[in-house]
């Protein structure tokens, strides 16, 4: 797939992480598995040392219960411990404060919880597709064993370890598709020394916004009629641009270090350069949100996040100004042209609400003329499968846009035995054409795109030079 | 705020060997006790079925050991039959106490031999250490660092099973079960007198 990532085979290294939540959670101590086989072991041998009146069983009790024993012992001596240290049952000090983020273990009784401090940080809360991150997570209990056990959320593949022993822990994951996406839980159980009673909490990981792997694209489509904005393009006027446009004859006011003496020398009258403008222009990047085929992961919805992804930061890198709408069922997600790299995660984060389906924002029709301003280059990337947005497309080309298409369809309907069957892909093969065929009569380019590919290969006609605009 | 994990405490739990270790050791444990206790065989009916019940149990925990990193998916209507049969397979083994139900049946068979004093005292350790092991499996802690603090405790309840043995092995002061009674209440107040003495 052609997308900005690292290269294969080289691991990142995650650096350090961002607190996201650091709470106090209480924890009910019970006594644990051990205990209880513990306990049926001491109790059983017991039993039958009384009933078969064989001393020998009796003595097989002494192991587990001296274990019982004194693991209760020295949990009520902790218990006692801390609250003569001005703790009170609640697990909270004199002056108020919770006393377990002082690295305070937590009184062992089943029926008296306490209170652990604990801490979650996230090495990024933003990701691209496939780049791993990690969590990490720590309690303030220093004196009792501590287990964390990972479970990923939708969505999220685990990269490391899921079961990690100690007070602290990193567990390393990834995120495979683009969204909104909840990174799961942690299960945090704490032994205490003697193994005998175990705590059992489980905290609620953060969400992480995973973006759109970026296509590939390194040239842009640029209109033949820019408006009047500085910009990194070349006008088809001269300006005061750096690029040579040709030689004119002198005339009072134009600058002397612009004299080309050896043109002057051979006509015998002064000749100056003539330099083309450089200009700016608008592109509103137009994602087709209605219809998402294909299989997951390079479905047509995936190949136009990604697509559009890779577009924003093509021309936003040349200085254009860029703007997006999403179009879905129920409406419209828009962000108006701008410039800056910020741009570019504002373009993605608009991007990610169309994960949501139903969109709940601006119709198409309602659209403001901030969103679509006069002579921008609109690049719609669609499967085309959907009528009203075709239509769509139309009209804008009928407004006076210049439009081109990237045909996002990778998948059709699969052969089928019966006859009917194979009418019924046929006539939806012809439609697909009919569609096209009717949006290049009315001047609008498309190009398709498997993903696979840059974008600069299917855009290469229209790359390469200016896209004439047609009124 | 950045916060750095502190090196040396965040070990991710080492694999193989270290995983499989000690479920294998549990699993020879279990295997071990049940073989000490079946020897010599006996043919009775409740002696074979707690033979069957101890060999049953004994492998159902290593099972339960054995698969207890796989996950159980959030939801199985999606899934084909045979999956959902394994997934059930795998409720049970997790639902189950198994090491509970071995070692009352391998105890129950114990005492359907005759009294051998020695020979229950050390199905005692070996019950104790298949219990410990199996926890240990289980939660992955580290094993040195469990036994390091144990071993104080667990050296005097080595002492607890010889006290029983001998008492097993002191000759009755007279016929009939009211002897026998008395030693098997003298062990227990053994028993008692260190479980009540040493945790102080």
């Amino acid at each position: 797939m052609a997308v900005a990532s690292p290269p294969a085979g080289e691991q990142p290294t995650l650096g350090a992480s961002s607190q996201v939540t650091a709470d106090e959670v209480a924890v009910s101590w019970r006594p644990s598995r051990h205990a209880r086989r513990l306990l049926t072991l001491a109790a059983a041998a017991l039993l039958l040392a009384v009933i078969t009146r064989n001393p020998a069983l009796a003595g097989v009790a002494g192991p587990p219960l001296l274990l019982l024993g004194i693991g209760r012992a020295r949990a009520g001596k902790d218990s006692a411990g801390k609250d003569s240290a001005g703790k009170d049952s609640a697990g909270k000090d004199s002056a108020g404060k919770p006393a377990a983020g002082r690295n305070q273990a937590p009184a062992k009784s089943s029926s008296a919880p306490a209170l652990v401090g604990f801490r979650i940080g996230l090495t990024a809360t933003r990701m691209y597709e496939g780049e791993p991150a990690a969590v990490d997570v720590t309690v303030a209990d220093d004196t009792d064993d501590v287990r964390w056990s990972f479970e990923p959320g939708r969505g999220i593949e685990a990269g490391s370890a899921t079961i990690v022993n100690g007070q602290a822990a990193r567990f390393t994951f990834a995120v495979p598709r683009w969204g909104k996406r909840g990174l799961g839980s942690v299960t945090l159980t704490l032994h205490d020394r003697w193994r005998l009673f175990e705590g059992r909490v489980q905290l609620t990981l953060p969400s992480v916004d995973c973006y759109p792997s970026p296509a590939v694209q390194r040239t842009e489509v640029v209109l033949s009629k820019l408006p009047n904005r500085l910009g990194e393009h070349r006008a088809r006027v001269p300006g005061e641009g750096t690029e040579f446009m040709g030689v004119r004859e002198f005339v009072p006011g134009d600058r002397q270090r612009a004299i080309n003496w050896p043109a002057s020398t051979r006509r015998g009258r002064l000749q100056v350069n003539t330099f083309a403008a450089e200009r700016s222009q608008d592109v509103v990047l137009l994602v087709d949100a209605t219809s998402d085929v294909g299989e997951p992961g390079a479905s047509a919805l995936d190949l136009a996040l990604r697509g559009a992804a890779g577009a924003a930061r093509a021309y936003l890198t040349a200085r254009d100004r860029v703007g997006v709408i999403t179009y879905q069922w129920g409406g419209s997600h828009w962000l108006a042209p701008s410039l800056g790299r910020r741009q570019v995660y504002r373009i993605v984060d608009v991007l990610l609400r169309a994960d949501s389906g139903f969109a709940g924002g601006s119709t198409f029709s309602r659209l403001p003329r901030a969103a679509l301003p006069p002579g921008a280059l609109v690049v719609a990337f669609s499967p085309l499968l959907t009528g009203r947005f075709v239509e769509a497309l139309r009209d804008m080309r009928e407004r006076g846009f210049s439009l081109i298409v990237v045909d996002v369809l990778n998948t059709a309907p699969p052969p089928r035995r019966t006859f009917a069957d194979n009418i019924a892909r046929r006539v939806w093969q012809l439609e697909q054409q009919a569609i096209r065929f009717s949006l290049r009569e009315l001047g609008v380019p498309i190009v398709a795109w498997d993903g696979a590919t840059p974008l600069d290969l299917p855009l290469g006609p229209y790359t390469r030079r200016p896209l004439v605009v047609r009124r | 705020m950045t916060t750095t994990v502190p090196s040396g405490q965040a070990q991710p739990r080492a694999g193989g060997l270290s995983v499989a270790g000690p479920r294998l050791a549990a699993v020879l444990l279990g295997a071990a006790c049940v073989a000490w206790t079946a020897t010599p065989l006996l043919h009775s009916g409740l002696a074979k079925t707690a033979l069957v019940v101890a060999i049953i149990a004994v492998t159902a925990g290593a099972l339960r050991l054995a698969v207890a990193d796989i996950p159980q998916p959030e939801d199985d209507f999606m899934l084909p039959g045979y999956l959902r049969a394994w997934l059930d397979v795998l409720a049970v083994l997790r639902l189950l106490a198994w090491e509970e139900t071995a070692v009352v049946a391998i105890l129950w068979l114990e005492v359907q031999h005759p009294v051998r004093a020695w020979h229950t005292a050390l199905l005692g350790a070996g019950l104790v250490a298949y219990l410990i092991v199996t926890h240990l499996a289980e939660s992955g802690a580290d094993p040195g660092l469990v036994l390091r603090r144990q071993w104080k405790l667990l050296t005097v309840g080595a002492c607890l099973l010889a006290f029983g043995a001998g008492f097993a092995l002191v000759p009755a002061t007279g016929p009939g079960a009211g002897a026998a009674l008395l030693r098997v209440l003298a062990a227990i107040a053994v028993v008692a007198a260190a479980v009540l003495v040493l945790p102080g």
